[in-house]
């Protein structure tokens, strides 16, 4: 279809995805490997985990970038949409699909950007080839975080658009990265209860990229490898079904999607 | 099914309840087979939300909207309704020439023929920017080509002139005409009516809508003071009864440019 490729073309154009979701991020990773890990041993069995777990969390940052702009498009799209299901073939069925699909291609995009770039960067920094365990995984892990953001997006975009109001508007976009930075930086250093990382998508998407580029069971507190390891098919068991959740009540919210003047959200 | 292609029966719409009354008070009208009205009105009478309405883009409080014979909250995938509101071609954050092939596939159209039109009006160069980088004309040209392309039955133009030139405006009329679909067209001008002589026109002041009058009449069509005896029709605005007559009367409708300038004089 060809809204799918048209979707994923404007979101890909957006300047602000580019410099939050990737340049910033990678900012971050310089920081990681340059500036935070002095005095780390080069050893691979420390720096092996090291470099995963600031993948996990980097990556996971960056993905979040990308549900403030898929929250954005949703909310411009809002009497486009209106009209759309009424007066086009497109129904909320295809159009939460054709999100679905681009997504997990932008998640894929993210993620492969991030992990050339921690990569490089701490290859670089350490001198040994810090390669990551499956690469493969990691990309099929984003594309799922990706459609996990966007499911988050839409259903934040959508209560504010049919119950709430546009007052809000801006600060309801940027509660999933808000979200991220709280929950990823927590796993980073704190020793969050197992029950908590499994329930939470956030920490499932994080601990299932470190997997993927550390090749190892992922620890309950990220900078801490002595701390209990968690399970990583309860992650992917909790990941599915927050989106399958979330996917399942924004097609029932798209439904009754109520038209919006975008002008209602300018309040800053 | 009503036999109208369209119809409003009892509409009223509030956008906001507490604050304001209703912008539409109790409008009805109908739109047959292949039939064309003109709605003009002074700004802020409700023009614009009546076409929303129709298009499911306004809450309706009462009333009803019924397109096809269905009730537009419950119409779904009816490819043959179509209108020029910007806001509706806002799916994507892309080119325009890539919101023409969107609406194309979802409209089941070929956009060949859209971009034709395109190059016909001259436009072909806007089709490589993004619809907020058109100037405000471009943008309304933009729409009112996506609205009379892929085949649609029933055209809903909100002031489809308005920073149009007047070389485009000729020819897009002349599109008008000859389209074979059902069309209503909103606009606060007059001067633009002595082209649509053959179009129905309905007058839509303070949220009411009054007519249908034909568009030909409009030379002859004068407003009054007060009740006339033998007037068309007689309207209920905060500025008392004005009556709309025929040969004879206070102010001569053709003598104005627009409603809110011949409100102004009377």
């Amino acid at each position: 279809m060809a809204l799918i490729t048209y979707y994923t073309k404007g979101i890909l154009t957006n300047r602000n995805l580019w410099f939050w979701g990737v340049a910033f991020m990678i900012f971050w990773l310089v920081l990681g490997a340059y500036s935070f890990a002095q005095g780390l041993p080069r050893q691979s069995n420390i720096l092996v985990p090291y470099t995963a777990s600031w993948y996990g969390t980097i990556a996971l940052y960056s993905l979040s970038s990308l549900a403030i702009s898929i929250a954005y498009s949703i909310y411009y799209a809002s009497s486009s949409l209106a009209y759309s299901f009424r007066y086009t073939k497109l129904s909320p069925l295809s159009y939460a699909g054709t999100l679905v699909g681009s997504s997990s291609i932008l998640g894929a995009i993210l993620s492969i950007i991030m992990l050339v770039s921690t990569y490089g960067l701490f290859s670089t920094r350490f001198g040994l080839r810090l390669t990551p365990s499956n690469p493969i995984e990691a990309i099929l892990i984003s594309a799922l975080a990706g459609i996990f953001m966007m499911t988050l997006a839409m259903f934040l975009v959508l209560i504010a658009v049919n119950y709430v109001g546009l007052q809000n508007i801006n600060l309801v976009t940027f509660v999933p990265l808000i979200l991220a930075y709280g929950f990823g930086f927590s796993q980073l250093t704190t020793p969050l209860p197992p029950a908590l990382l499994y329930a939470s998508p956030y920490n499932a998407i994080q601990s299932l990229l470190f997997q993927a580029y550390s090749g190892l069971a992922p620890p309950a507190q990220l900078d801490n490898a002595s701390s209990s390891l968690l399970q990583w098919q309860y992650l992917l068991a909790s990941l599915i079904i927050w989106i399958i959740m979330l996917f399942l009540i924004d097609s029932y919210l798209l439904r009754k999607i109520r038209p919006r003047q975008v002008e209602e959200g300018r309040q800053i | 099914m009503s036999g109208f292609m369209l119809s409003v029966q009892d509409l009223v719409v509030t956008y906001n309840r507490h604050s304001d009354g209703p912008v539409l008070k109790n409008v009805n009208f109908q739109i047959a087979s292949e039939e064309k009205v003109v709605i003009v009105g002074p700004n802020g009478s409700g023009k614009s939300t009546l076409l929303k309405a129709i298009l499911g883009l306004a809450p309706i409080e009462s009333g009803s909207v019924k397109v096809f014979g269905t009730d537009v909250k419950g119409v779904r995938g009816d490819v043959r309704v179509s209108t020029n509101l910007a806001e509706v071609y806002r799916l994507a954050y892309v080119k325009a020439k890539d919101v023409v092939k969107i609406f194309a596939e979802l409209k089941g159209g070929n956009p060949d023929s859209a971009f034709k039109m395109f190059y016909d009006f001259e436009l072909g160069q806007i089709l490589n920017k993004r619809i907020h980088e058109l100037s405000t004309g471009q943008q309304k040209m933009f729409g009112n080509i996506l609205a009379v392309s892929f085949s649609p039955k029933l055209v809903l133009l909100d002031e489809p002139f308005d920073n149009v030139d007047e070389g485009r405006r000729r020819r897009f009329i002349e599109v008008l005409r000859q389209l074979p679909a059902e069309m209503v067209v909103i606009t606060h001008e007059f001067n633009l009516l002595q082209r649509l002589s053959d179009w129905g026109l309905y007058f839509m002041i303070e949220g009411r809508l009054w007519g249908k009058f034909s568009a030909s009449l409009l030379d002859r069509l004068y407003i009054t003071r007060g009740e006339a005896s033998g007037s068309l029709a007689v309207m209920e605005t905060s500025l008392g009864k004005l009556s709309v007559t025929l040969d004879h009367g206070d102010i001569a409708v053709r003598t104005a440019t627009n409603l809110n300038a011949l409100l102004e004089q009377v």
